[in-house]
């Protein structure tokens, strides 16, 4: 954890956020005798409360100009990590590094009282951000022209529709022009112009040296906005890094999960020939994908359950995200059988060395064939991340080298147009 | 320190406001319910009950001033606890969504309440003189010191209160019980001198008794305060204070689990 820290001190003047194994756990209370007892370890300065964890181990980074995207599913703990990077909660384990001003839209209209105006909950807010009552009076019209909402800025808040919360609440954020800016889903609920408003206003704001850290659930905006992501799956950062390999890994995470789903059902329901037991990459069995250097070494191993204990064919396959296949073999083409495990169990383990795949995301599939090679029944995938830098184009490097010409003379290049057609 | 003064400015006016909002007559009311409050007390008392206020003035009206000087730090005092007692649990939206200091609202919440009776209890003093009463200038800085002193001591019980709120539900259904009682066995109403000789000792072990009996003391000549019980007085506030604070500081990280 610590080796990842390290960085030189020039590095670190310009961070703004800087999180080390940071953690935060929910104290269990169901009864109301739960708290009374909390209460008291609490008073005499235990911490030993029954918890859950909701985030574990959470080590980022944002520098000065960065803009961050956390994705992830409901319940990951995206907006927990947003709530213990502006304050509102305490880490249960770990720290927080958070340097420069804050500015954060959490939820729906942070901190409004339903109950003031508009007008008076701007002001509300500008407080909140220190802002004294000389400085509020001189962005007051821009806050009102950005958020754009009519006679209803002398209406209390609690009138207002979720559209124009979001817009009230983001039209103030705008106006402060914090050094950080973390939003949480806020996107999603204005409509078609002010989100346009907002996302235009989000680069204009990252093209003037602002920090940006968006939770949202549209890869749209994580990637219009974004140049990093984090995925946070049940807690734990599942990938970080550029935002295209990221929300690429989410989302066939998503479909594999789909698919899974839909898998599960058929196989119980029909008790099938063949299906997959389980399919790792270099060793790894989760889902998440794995990182390889350019010409770096693959081994892809599956077993498959045979019903009858008859051997499979086993195929496996490479395909680069977006679904074009770049490559498949099976076992019956190359005249390998899988070893048995047991009399119903087969392994199969395939190789690809020198990979010569071009800078990417890519997805390995694995398929169990009946024994003939002709029916598939069963697809696992998993993500492969190529890393490397390279401007070559396409899927894979072929072999090839530039000869050296020798230069022709005196062509008539009328002739040669012609001959071209 | 401008930042925090500018927002326990923001959070006590919010305070205010959302006592009145919506209601016809605003801050009047805090001055026009405790002046009701000591027309029927003062009713009961000396008509009903033929009560005559301590220290020999037989004639009913003595004791309209003798309950001003008790009801007024009383209701300052027990709005104070009552009602920041929830301010943490009442503000639980905007604590879970903007990173700020939460004993500023306590504070606030408790400042506003003895803003709005150290306003009433001036403008009743000014009133009784009006009706003919002496009233000493020089007096005032004195009381409106032990006002001080008091919101010392309520701020204590309400940081200690307000922590403790977030995890027991129960203590504000408590209060709302035991506040009256506390009043009752306080020299509110009625002056040590109407207890058995054998309880009067008693009044010291609480806390409040000072306050009604320094006011009417320097007041109304009314028995006397050693400068020893006004020292404790002075240190018991400070102390309770301290402890409130501390309780309040050590629950602070967890509030957000909890709320």
């Amino acid at each position: 954890m610590t080796a990842a820290i390290t960085t030189p001190p020039a590095d670190n003047a310009d961070l703004l956020i800087r999180t080390v194994a940071l953690g935060k756990s929910y104290p269990q209370v169901f009864r109301p005798r739960d708290r009374l007892r909390a209460l008291g370890k609490l008073l005499l300065g235990r911490t030993d409360i029954d918890s859950i964890p909701v985030l574990r181990d959470v080590s980022i980074r944002v520098a000065r100009g960065e803009s961050l995207g956390l994705i992830g599913e409901n319940g990951a703990g995206k907006s927990t990590l947003l709530k213990l990077l502006t304050g509102v909660l305490t880490p249960s384990t770990g720290s927080v590094e958070v340097r420069g001003s804050v500015g954060a839209l959490l939820e729906l209209g942070a901190g409004f009282n339903p109950e003031y105006s508009g007008r008076d909950n701007i002001a509300m807010s500008a407080a909140l951000y220190g802002l004294d009552g000389e400085a509020m009076r001189d962005k007051l019209p821009q806050i009102i022209a950005f958020a754009d909402i009519g006679r209803y800025i002398d209406e209390p808040v609690k009138h207002y529709s979720s559209g124009m919360v979001v817009r009230l609440g983001f039209a103030i954020v705008a106006a402060l022009r914090p050094d950080l800016l973390i939003t949480d889903e806020v996107l999603a609920v204005g409509d078609e112009s002010f989100q346009k408003k907002c996302v235009r206003w989000m680069e204009d704001y990252l093209d003037g040296g602002g920090t940006l850290i968006l939770v949202s659930h549209s890869m749209y905006h994580i990637q219009k906005l974004c140049r990093q992501a984090c995925w946070l799956r049940e807690g734990v950062v599942a990938a970080a890094g550029d935002v295209f390999d990221v929300t690429q890994a989410y989302l066939a995470y998503h479909e594999r999960k789909l698919a899974s789903l839909t898998e599960a059902r058929t196989i119980s329901d029909q008790g099938v020939e063949f299906y997959l037991l389980d399919f790792t990459l270099n060793g790894v069995a989760a889902e998440t994908p794995i990182f390889v250097d350019r010409g770096g070494t693959v081994r892809a191993r599956t077993r498959v359950h045979s019903r009858d204990g008859r051997a499979p064919v086993v195929a496996f396959g490479i395909a680069r995200a977006d679904g074009t296949a770049v490559y498949g073999v099976s076992s019956e083409m190359d005249q390998v059988r899988p070893v048995a495990e047991s009399s119903n169990v087969y392994v199969a383990e395939i190789e690809f060395h020198d990979l010569d795949l071009l800078p990417g995301a890519y997805s390995v599939k694995s398929h169990p064939m009946d024994s003939e090679g002709l029916r598939v029944f069963d697809t696992l995938e998993r993500g492969l991340v190529v890393r490397g830098n390279s401007r070559e184009l396409g899927l894979v490097r072929l072999q090839h080298r530039w000869n050296d010409v020798e230069p022709a003379r005196n062509v008539d290049t009328r002739a040669v147009r012609e001959a071209r057609g | 320190m401008s930042d925090l003064t500018l927002l326990t400015m923001h959070f006590v006016r919010r305070e205010l406001r959302n006592r009145y909002l919506g209601s016809i007559s605003g801050g009047l009311w805090a001055l026009m319910q405790p002046l009701a409050q000591l027309a029927i007390y003062g009713f009961v008392w000396a008509y009903v009950f033929r009560m005559r206020a301590p220290g020999g003035d037989a004639s009913p009206a003595a004791i309209v001033p003798f309950l001003a000087l008790g009801v007024w730090p009383w209701n300052a005092f027990s709005e104070a606890i009552t009602r920041s007692t929830t301010a943490i649990q009442d503000n639980a939206g905007l604590i879970g969504k903007v990173a700020l200091p939460r004993w500023i609202l306590v504070l606030a919440t408790a400042a506003a309440s003895f803003l709005l009776h150290g306003l009433g209890f001036c403008a009743v003093l000014l009133l009784l003189g009006l009706l003919g009463m002496h009233v000493n200038l020089l007096w005032l800085p004195v009381a409106l010191f032990v006002f001080a002193q008091l919101f010392v001591l309520a701020l204590g019980f309400a940081f200690l209160f307000s922590a403790v709120q977030v995890f027991v539900r129960d203590l504000s259904q408590v209060l709302a019980q035991l506040m009256p009682l506390w009043m009752f066995v306080s020299p509110v109403l009625y002056s040590r001198e109407y207890l058995p000789a054998a309880y009067r000792g008693w009044f010291d072990l609480n806390p409040f008794s000072f306050y009604p009996e320094f006011l009417r003391a320097t007041r109304l000549g009314l028995g006397g305060i050693g400068i020893q019980a006004a020292a404790i007085a002075l240190l018991v506030a400070v102390v309770t204070l301290g402890v409130g604070y501390g309780i309040f500081r050590r629950l602070d990280p967890r509030f957000e689990d909890f709320l």
